[in-house]
């Protein structure tokens, strides 16, 4: 196990009081100290693994997923971070007739010992349609369901993107699911519109309710949900009639969705497909968004926090331009501090990146996580909190790719 | 959606016409199209017909149309998928891809212009049509002759 410890002193601003209407300002600075250690752990994954998440279930129990693959076939795997390591990892499904893609990849949700997972299954029908495929492990029962296509249309088309959330509903710990649908792009002779699509699953993965939520979003961006005090926000990438493709929001809450609404007005008019979606991290009030943008081909991503639930955004803070090509993640620690995890580009070698904001947004703090490599076959970086430790994720490309892992503890003197 | 010109309909359909902006560089050889592609990019499927139509119109020409998988996909992968989504122009390896020192493009699909020293000249982000191509070897100064 490699242990990396580094401390050092940053100085940041507090705090911006203004005193008056008039604006007259009172600035109150302070040099801190941050201890950082980073810890990479030992990967239960083997050789030949990829496309890694993790995920806590809320409860301080950290779970990481990801792909084994050997030739055609695929299997889906989790293990458990136990005091004395990862558990030996369980494989959820397998099969050799998966869609297989560096960002559109498998998610694990886990709550009160129930647990959803997906996957994407080729139909049978199109070359480039796939189908999400999930099994759900109902704690009850102590067993997984059988496999099930989540979605109703029956239409051979493109569905993915997949986000989860545990969502508890009258005493029962159910599973939010968002998606990307397109079963509207094969309406008409011409490519159709994709759309964002939810449903709510019981523990045996019995469908109760499914919505679509936006008629047109961006055909190829990662959606990403986390609840708030106010119920489940998700956030995606949207599409305007004028191909404006910025980041909106959306809330569950008394069996209502909001109406979609744009974070910031960023105003990045591509028609096309960035491949970079959104990411949210949410505790009680306190919302965390990052987004890649490159309006003016100028990449960039930002950060817009929010103190009510997601009602309201505060503008953008740069985290990281022009050397990224995005790929976020965000997390919040215990303290409420806030996460983001992106790559650099700068060098050669692409790196893993690790800003972390007060909860009023000053940066505290950037890390190097791990040197990674800027092509796809990394993957995209996932990053979760349990109290005040941050846990990073990623596929390590070197002649076999293999899934790493890596710890970060904060100390806020 | 593809936009198509009339314009470049006819131009299609009346044979060997050439188009002489700026003779500046009419003389340079290998112009190089370079569309990045993806199997699971919509717009990127329906744009490869039209480069298919202008890399056969443009053969005699010197300006030629490459493809890369932005998925980095081993080389009998990339070319099974060309395969499928009938990719007509030559789709480099990742070793050439490498020579060209190309930042990736951030949106799919994207389509770099490059001078004969593999300089870039120009970037085009996101679905292209024919007309945007041709407009823009044309701003360039670029002669081509279409077949």
């Amino acid at each position: 196990m490699q242990k990396l410890i580094s401390n050092f002193k940053a100085g940041f601003l507090l705090g911006i009081l203004f005193s008056s209407v008039f604006c007259s300002a009172v600035i109150a600075a302070s040099a801190n100290s941050i201890s950082v250690s980073l810890e990479l752990l030992a990967s239960p994954a083997p050789a030949n693994s990829s496309l890694s998440r993790l995920v806590s279930d809320g409860a301080g129990q950290m779970y990481l997923s990801w792909v084994n693959q050997d030739n055609e076939l695929a299997q889906l795997v989790y293990s458990k971070l136990m005091d004395t390591g990862w558990s030996n990892p369980i494989v959820i499904s397998e099969g050799a007739d998966w869609f297989i893609n560096w960002a559109d990849f498998p998610m694990l949700s886990v709550s009160n010992g129930n647990m959803a997972a997906h996957w994407l299954r080729m139909s049978a029908d199109g070359t480039y349609d796939y189908d999400i495929e999930a099994r759900f492990y109902d704690e009850n029962n102590r067993r997984w369901s059988e496999k099930r296509v989540i979605h109703t249309d029956g239409v051979s088309a493109e569905h993915g993107f997949v986000s989860m959330l545990p969502i508890s509903e009258q005493g029962a710990t159910n599973t939010l699911i968002t998606w990307l649908d397109g079963r509207n792009t094969k309406a008409g002779e011409e490519y159709g519109e994709m759309t964002l699509r939810a449903g709510i699953f019981d523990s045996l993965g019995e469908t109760l309710s499914e919505w679509e939520i936006d008629h047109r979003v961006c055909d190829c961006c990662q959606t990403s949900a986390a609840m708030t005090a106010k119920g489940p926000l998700v956030v995606y990438r949207d599409r305007s009639s004028n191909e404006i493709r910025d980041i909106s929001t959306v809330r569950y809450s008394s069996g209502e969705w909001t109406k979609p609404r744009t974070i910031h007005d960023d105003k990045w008019q591509i028609n096309g497909c960035p491949v970079n979606g959104p990411a949210v991290s949410a505790r009680d009030d306190q919302v965390a968004v990052a987004w890649f943008t490159a309006k003016e081909d100028t990449p960039t991503v930002q950060l817009a926090l929010s103190s009510d639930s997601g009602d309201s955004f505060s503008e953008p803070i740069v985290v990281a331009s022009p050397e990224t090509n995005g790929r976020v993640g965000t997390a919040i620690l215990n303290a409420g501090a806030v996460a983001v995890s992106w790559i650099d580009i700068t060098e050669a070698h692409a790196k893993i990146m690790l800003s972390l904001f007060s909860p009023q947004g000053s940066l505290l703090h950037t890390s190097v996580v791990a040197k990674t490599s800027a092509s796809r076959r990394s993957g995209f970086p996932i990053i979760e909190s349990v109290g005040d430790s941050l846990f990073v994720t990623w596929t390590d490309v070197g002649e076999t790719p293999q899934v790493k892992v890596a710890r970060l503890e904060f100390e806020l003197n | 959606m593809l936009k198509k010109s009339p314009k470049y309909l006819q131009i299609a359909l009346f044979a060997h016409l050439t188009l002489i902006i700026n003779s500046a560089v009419a003389d340079e050889a290998n112009w190089r199209i370079v569309n990045y592609w993806s199997e699971w990019c919509a717009p990127c499927r329906i744009e490869i017909p039209m480069f298919n139509g202008l890399f056969n119109d443009l053969k005699a020409s010197n300006v030629s149309i490459v493809g890369i998988n932005f998925d980095e996909d081993p080389r009998d992968i990339t070319l099974d998928i060309a395969e499928e989504l009938g990719v007509e122009f030559p789709t480099l390896t990742i070793e050439e891809v490498e020579e060209l020192a190309l930042r990736p493009p951030d949106v799919m699909p994207t389509t770099y212009l490059l001078s004969p020293t593999n300089e870039v000249v120009a970037k085009l982000i996101g679905m292209q049509s024919r007309e945007d191509i041709l407009n823009q070897l044309a701003a360039l100064g670029i002669t081509v002759q279409i077949n």
